[in-house]
């Protein structure tokens, strides 16, 4: 039999056996082709005007720029603090109605039966689509953003928090109640432990919808933030300031996880699903 | 966008709860028909609720939220009358022409890349780096780039959908045959087959829940991100629709354009998870990407 056979009978066996640095070598090694062809390619005149794809020292030179001078309205960071704050405020707001409520939906079936109807009639609307009627109800503002972020994220944490009480062994429970503890111990003591960290998944995954619905947002309306810079970019012809926004994007979301999945390992170590790592 | 799949909450596995005969009422999981009564009162209610509070002396102004029978009417008339320079239908169908387009493209694109990702070890570590650094990045941030190399057009749209798509097309193919069991390859191997029977009897076929999810999860993003796209750069389509309707305050029409790009999105979700039982009965979920 041949290598393939091979290789694929045995990476799912004895995953972790060939050094770890080869897999590390040959991605950096893809990235910096990647890079190297990116930069080729603007190097030489007339290949790749500057306008459609500026050579990657122009990006950073604009990044430069961007964080020492405002376009705009704001530097870099001012775009980029407004962003969180609005971000912020949706997820709060997210956070703070959809654990109750999930927590509810689980706990009382009959309540679940009220609520499905009208959340099964509104889940499908994809967030941006609320973007419309959110500008005519609240205005481009800070208020129009943060209902966005908002829309986006409670479908997460409400699901999943719902999701996490409804699968608890109801021996468990039980079991508390035999003890002697009354309904507000066993729900606070034995229901919400245990599910804590699928509930803890759930408003990871709300905290990134929200991240990704808030950059939508503020392309179609606003004055400031990172998806307008981006949107400012493109009206001013600008491709490595859409690049530098994008970039700036990309690092906060996968920042703003790190630091998710960070606060799980320490506020929950009793039971952290940590996804096996791919090879 | 991951993970959003909401059990019909009469199946969900607490219900056992429920069944306890100790417990008190509000406790307690409600029957099939009960269940459906509840659900029946409560739609009926919020109707109701909806159309008394849009009453003409009512409390919400018309400009908020229009009457129900506004958005009948809105609707009605769209579906004959030309809006924005089309139909009703010609907006969906070019909203659906793009949003196929772009998730077939992808799948066309990812699947072998993905199934190629999982079997080959380099492979995976030449190509999957480059995937974790994009994926961070919105798809609807790239529309801004879209556009200034697309222009407005078309193609603007599928390239924005297509980004969308194609990250859990690679990741679920990706993921689907990388973690086949490696004893159902040895089997294989030991009865004889060859490479490719092995590829195609054994991998694929043991990965195709998972694939399918993938493309459940692709379809659902780029019905998402076109709507998104719709209301930046487009001449036709439901989120143009929308976004016209808000500008010139036609509540009626707005309204109708959310409920088709919600009622679209279920069908799609419905579809897929048809799809997925008539191809795989025995799938369960997928990788959320």
């Amino acid at each position: 039999m041949s290598e393939v056979a091979t290789a694929a009978t045995t990476a799912p066996l004895v995953a972790g056996s060939a050094p770890a640095r080869r897999p590390a070598l040959y991605g950096a090694a893809a990235i910096g082709a990647l890079l190297f062809a990116w930069w080729l390619a603007t190097a030489i005149p007339g290949f790749v005007p500057s306008r459609v794809l500026p050579s990657p020292l122009d990006v950073v030179a604009r990044f430069a720029a961007l964080i020492a001078e405002p376009f705009s309205g704001a530097t870099l960071f001012g775009h980029a603090l407004v962003s969180l704050q609005r971000w912020g405020i949706g997820v709060l707001l997210a956070i703070g109605l959809g654990l109750p409520l999930g927590v509810a939906l689980a706990w009382l079936p009959p309540l679940r039966a009220v609520v499905t109807p009208a959340f099964e009639l509104l889940r499908y609307i994809p967030p941006f689509a609320w973007v419309p009627i959110a500008v005519l109800w609240f205005g481009a503002s800070t208020t129009t953003q943060a209902a966005i972020v908002f829309i986006a994220a409670f479908p997460a944490c409400i699901i999943n928090t719902q999701l996490a009480v409804s699968q608890i062994d109801p021996i468990l429970v039980r079991a508390a109640r035999t003890l002697g503890a009354g309904w507000a111990t066993s729900l606070a003591r034995v229901v919400l432990p245990v599910a804590a960290p699928t509930i803890f998944t759930g408003l990871r995954i709300a905290f990134s919808n929200g991240w990704m619905a808030l950059v939508g947002a503020e392309l179609v309306v606003g004055k400031q933030g990172l998806g307008f810079l981006i949107s400012q970019g493109q009206i001013n012809d600008s491709a490595a300031t859409i690049l530098v926004g994008m970039t700036t994007i990309g690092v906060l979301g996968t920042l703003i996880d790190l630091v998710l999945q960070r606060v799980q390992r320490i506020a929950l170590p009793w039971k952290t699903a940590i996804a096996r790592p791919l090879e | 966008m991951a993970n959003a799949t909401l059990k019909p909450a009469w199946r969900l596995p607490g219900a056992a709860l429920g069944a306890d005969a100790t417990l008190p009422f509000w406790r307690r999981e409600p029957g099939r028909a009960q269940w459906l009564a509840i659900a029946l009162v409560s739609l009926t209610a919020m109707f109701a609720a909806w159309w008394a509070a849009t009453r003409p002396d009512g409390l919400v102004s018309a400009l908020f939220l229009p009457p129900p029978i506004d958005v009948w009417e809105a609707f009605v008339r769209l579906w004959s009358r030309p809006y924005l320079g089309s139909t009703l239908g010609q907006h969906i169908g070019s909203s659906l022409q793009i949003v196929i387009g772009g998730w077939l493209l992808a799948g066309l694109v990812g699947l072998p890349l993905g199934i190629a990702m999982g079997w080959w070890k380099k492979a995976r570590w030449i190509a999957f780096p480059i995937f974790q650094i994009l994926r961070p990045v919105p798809p609807l941030a790239w529309i801004p780039l879209a556009i200034l190399w697309l222009g407005i057009g078309n193609s603007a749209r599928v390239f924005v959908v297509f980004i969308a798509a194609i990250v859990p097309w690679v990741m679920n193919s990706m993921q689907a045959v990388y973690s086949i069991d490696g004893l159902l390859v040895r089997a294989a191997l030991t009865l004889g087959a060859s490479d490719s029977q092995i590829l195609t009897r054994v991998v694929c076929r043991t990965a195709l829940p998972t694939l399918v999810a993938g493309a459940r999860i692709a379809l659902g993003n780029a019905w998402t991100t076109l709507v998104a796209a719709e209301l930046l750069a487009a001449t036709a389509g439901l989120g143009y629709i929308a976004l016209n309707a808000s500008r010139t305050l036609e509540m009626g029409i707005l309204l109708v354009a959310m409920a088709i790009i919600g009622a679209l999105g279920a069908l799609f979700s419905i579809g897929m998870h048809l799809l997925t039982r008539w191809v795989a009965p025995w799938a369960r979920a997928g990788v959320a990407a």
